[in-house]
């Protein structure tokens, strides 16, 4: 479990013609099959940061980079974003934007960044109907992309991306635009994806949901790296709400009986604990 | 629910043929008719267009696009040609304040017919084929994915845009821009909202653009293929074949009737 | 202000019923929320407030006027919406013009606008941002500039479709405020959102869609102790509000200190017995 996937090395980046950095001196590595969340306000350099572990940096973005990024041991300015996209997977925010916008149905849509890797047609079918089944978008296979809803474009989107049979997922605030139902749906996807095996790196609003998933958070703030660590330490740290870090209702709720003398310990960051913890306190 | 190309999904051979003899056909057809001396070739070519569409069952269609956008270029180029044309010589018509000639009149139409015979085509081609077996089409013939997909996407992208304009133009009218009513207010209330479709399709441009990037667009050294098969069966060759002949033929008469 | 519902019916071109008969009065400064799952008819009933969508059948009163009588640009003067993409809103080339251009296209006088834009650009947060191109401005303040644009027309009613969506701490702290300000100044809010969070904080009424009818309308806390009611449209209550149903509390929190004086209540009941 200990073996590093991803390793990012004292990274700046300014983008061209910005006064400041986008983000600066970072540096952190992730695990094979860990959930790794990066928070911070908006601003704070959370997108840029993805487009660069996915190589869009320094490659499609124009700017001044400076450190590096490992994948697998591969320096990510040593190859190219088409190459990197076996090992990497980016999903962002706006579903419709992930099209290619040549594909008539979901399944040329998900078949596209194949045909581009040159993978032969019955190779193609097995994997575009793997992928619709586990996004659960087998039923829609044969719709044109653009007529679907937004929750639907995301799971194509999705789709697209693990396709490509990536090590390690990037999620750049992929449910916003998505209900709650909608996300959650997704979040059951990724979250399966994750036991089995795919490295997952999220940014995410919703710091109950980060709470839940993370292993580890990244704090950042101004393009600086605050923080690293669990979500018990990171979220249990007083300190963090100066760093417009929304703290979790269930953390603030075991603080608070804390504060009473009702909970040892570190803080919980999931509802049933939570739950559990408040009944003990009611019976003490 | 959003349109998404203009692609009409029917049972006819022309939905049937492959997209390269189509495309074969927008050029053949569209340069033996610039090239021919006289401009009533184009229109008898413009006839061909039109039982080609009823084949294509999509003759209503087509004469609606046809009409709307022929007439309104006629009326125009006749007006400034006929009347203004340096190259008029012999009037046809006095109409008090300026003469109608001839030559002008011919020029007008022989542009329009020109025009037309591209136009409708390039309509047709788009009617009858479905966007992936345009690409796998395109793809299959070696042709540079990059081209291809600037085709494409500008394919795709005009009716996604419209659908952005029709959001944007609600946003206006909530904030006062009245957008009903004469012909000139209704101008006057397009103009704001071209800022925001102009800049968004930037920003959509730049995430697009990424998204391909990722998606293994532009690989080196790998020949890409396509979910859809690209299958070019003996009458789409048959019939590429004739479009060429077609043309050769034309040039070979406006040669023979140039020096005769 | 008051926006009578009759019986509102919205079909689609494509066939589709979004809205199935929907009858309610909303009134006065109470602020509501409009929730509910995609597709329930959300958006659609909001664009009937200012007439973008006109009714299938039925009709909707503003101050007792069918919204069928004008267009959505005489009504933007009495119900302004801030569209859930500020992309979609704004377009000129500087944060002040847009302020200033929705009041002028309603005829505000000069004088008021300069007096609205110095309130309002503070109120946004946007004082110092006033001559920079809105598409320099970050997300958050993108928002904020099409919030400004729309309250700077000083309508009766202010209308949001997702304002927390995107935003952080601090952008959903502004929000806040403005929901609050508005309200102080005699506005009625009216927002649409997923954000339960946000929505039991700032609004005190809410309008549960569900397939196109209202599902459940009434008071926050009434709303949402009826957690298997709300099951059905997928909405869940906020995680604060989930605790002290699993714990037993018996009470409906939706803050720290609700919660704890609930949990205050109940230990020392225990105590006692």
């Amino acid at each position: 479990m200990n073996d590093t996937i991803l390793e990012v090395k004292d990274l700046s980046f300014r983008y061209r013609g910005a006064k400041r950095k986008a983000f600066q001196h970072i540096s952190f590595d992730v695990r094979k099959g860990e959930f790794f969340c990066i928070v911070g306000a908006n601003g704070s350099g959370k997108s840029t940061l993805c487009n660069a572990l996915v190589g869009l940096i320094p490659f499609y973005f124009e700017g001044r980079m400076k450190g590096d990024v490992f994948i697998n041991g591969k320096n990510t300015k040593e190859s190219s974003i088409a190459e990197l996209s076996s090992e990497i997977g980016l999903v962002f925010q706006n579903p419709f934007n992930q099209l290619s916008y040549t594909a008539g149905t979901v399944e040329e849509e998900l078949a596209y960044g194949l045909g581009n890797k040159g993978i032969p047609r019955e190779e193609m079918k097995k994997r575009v109907a793997k992928v619709a089944k586990m996004m659960r978008i087998d039923h829609i296979i044969n719709k044109n992309p653009l007529e679907l809803s937004g929750g639907q474009v995301q799971r194509v989107a999705f789709g697209s991306t693990f396709i490509m049979e990536p090590e390690i997922l990037v999620l750049d605030e992929c449910t916003t635009q998505l209900d709650p139902l909608g996300s959650e749906e997704i979040f059951d996807i990724v979250k399966d994806l994750n036991k089995n095996g795919i490295t997952v790196i999220m940014v995410d609003h919703d710091m109950e949901r980060v709470a839940r998933c993370a292993n580890r958070i990244l704090v950042l703030e101004d393009g600086n790296q605050v923080a690293i660590d669990t979500p018990e330490k990171i979220f249990g740290n007083p300190d963090m709400v100066a760093h417009q870090i929304d703290v979790p209702d269930y953390v603030s709720i075991c603080q608070e009986l804390k504060n009473r003398g009702l909970f040892k310990g570190e803080v919980e960051v999931e509802e049933e604990p939570t739950i559990q913890a408040v009944k003990e306190a009611l019976k003490v | 629910m959003a349109k998404t190309s203009n692609y009409v999904p029917q049972d006819s051979p022309l939905d049937r043929m492959d997209p390269r003899a189509k495309i074969y056909a927008i050029f053949c057809l569209g340069i033996a008719a610039i090239i021919f001396p006289y401009y009533q070739f184009s229109y008898l070519i413009v006839i061909g267009l039109f039982i080609a569409a009823g084949i294509a069952k999509l003759l209503k269609k087509f004469t609606k696009f046809m009409l709307a956008f022929a007439i309104p270029i006629l009326i125009m180029l006749i007006f400034i040609q006929g009347f203004y044309s340096p190259k008029n010589v012999t009037i046809i018509a006095d109409c008090g304040f300026a003469k109608l000639g001839l030559e002008g009149v011919e020029y007008a139409l022989k542009i329009v017919g020109s025009l037309l015979v591209f136009l409708g085509s390039f309509y047709l081609m788009t009617t009858t084929t479905y966007t992936g077996r345009l690409v796998a089409a395109l793809v299959d013939s070696g042709m540079n994915m990059k081209v291809g997909y600037l085709v494409l996407a500008c394919l795709n992208v005009v009716p996604q845009m419209q659908r952005r304009m029709l959001i944007i133009q609600e946003a206006q009218a909530a904030r006062g821009v009245d957008t009903q009513g004469t012909f000139f207010s209704r101008l006057k209330a397009y103009i704001p909202l071209l800022g925001p479709v102009v800049m968004s399709s930037f920003t959509d441009a730049q995430e697009r653009g990424m998204t391909l990037e990722t998606r293994g667009f532009g690989v080196k050294n790998v020949k890409p293929t396509t979910f859809v098969e690209a299958k070019k069966r003996t009458s789409d060759r048959v019939v590429q074949i004739l479009l060429v002949v077609f043309l050769v033929a034309t040039i070979a008469a406006t040669v023979f009737l140039k020096f005769a | 202000m008051k926006i009578e519902l009759k019986e509102l019916r919205h079909v689609y071109p494509t066939g589709e019923e979004a809205l199935k008969g929907i009858s309610t009065v909303i009134e006065g400064t109470e602020p509501v929320a409009i929730i509910g799952q995609n597709g329930a008819g959300k958006t659609t009933l909001v664009k009937h407030f200012n007439g973008i969508l006109r009714p299938s059948s039925g009709d909707v009163l503003l101050n007792g006027e069918s919204i069928k009588t004008r267009s959505t640009a005489q009504w933007s003067k009495l119900v302004g919406y801030v569209f859930q993409n500020p992309d979609d809103q704004l377009f000129l080339d500087s944060v002040k013009r847009e302020m200033e251009f929705g009041p002028r296209q309603v005829g505000m006088p000069e004088d008021k606008i300069a007096q609205r834009l110095k309130v309002i650009s503070e109120l946004c947060g946007l004082q110092d941002k006033l001559d920079m191109h809105p598409f320099d401005l970050t997300s958050t303040e993108k928002k904020f500039c099409t919030v400004a644009s729309v309250v700077m027309m000083d309508p009766e009613v202010v209308i949001f479709d997702e304002p927390t969506c995107g935003q952080d701490v601090r952008g959903n702290e502004r929000l806040s405020k403005i929901v609050q300000s508005l309200k102080d100044a005699g506005k009625l809010c009216i927002t649409i959102s997923h954000d339960m969070k946000f929505v039991v904080n700032n609004f005190e009424r809410a309008i549960v869609l569900y397939k196109g009818k209202i599902l459940l309308d009434g008071k926050m806390k009434d709303v949402f102790a009826q957690p298997d009611e709300l099951s059905k449209t997928f909405v869940s209550p906020p995680p604060i509000t989930r605790v002290a149903i699993g714990a037993e509390l018996g009470e409906t929190a939706f803050t720290i200190p609700e919660f704890m004086k609930a949990f205050d209540a109940k230990r020392g009941a225990a105590k006692h017995e």
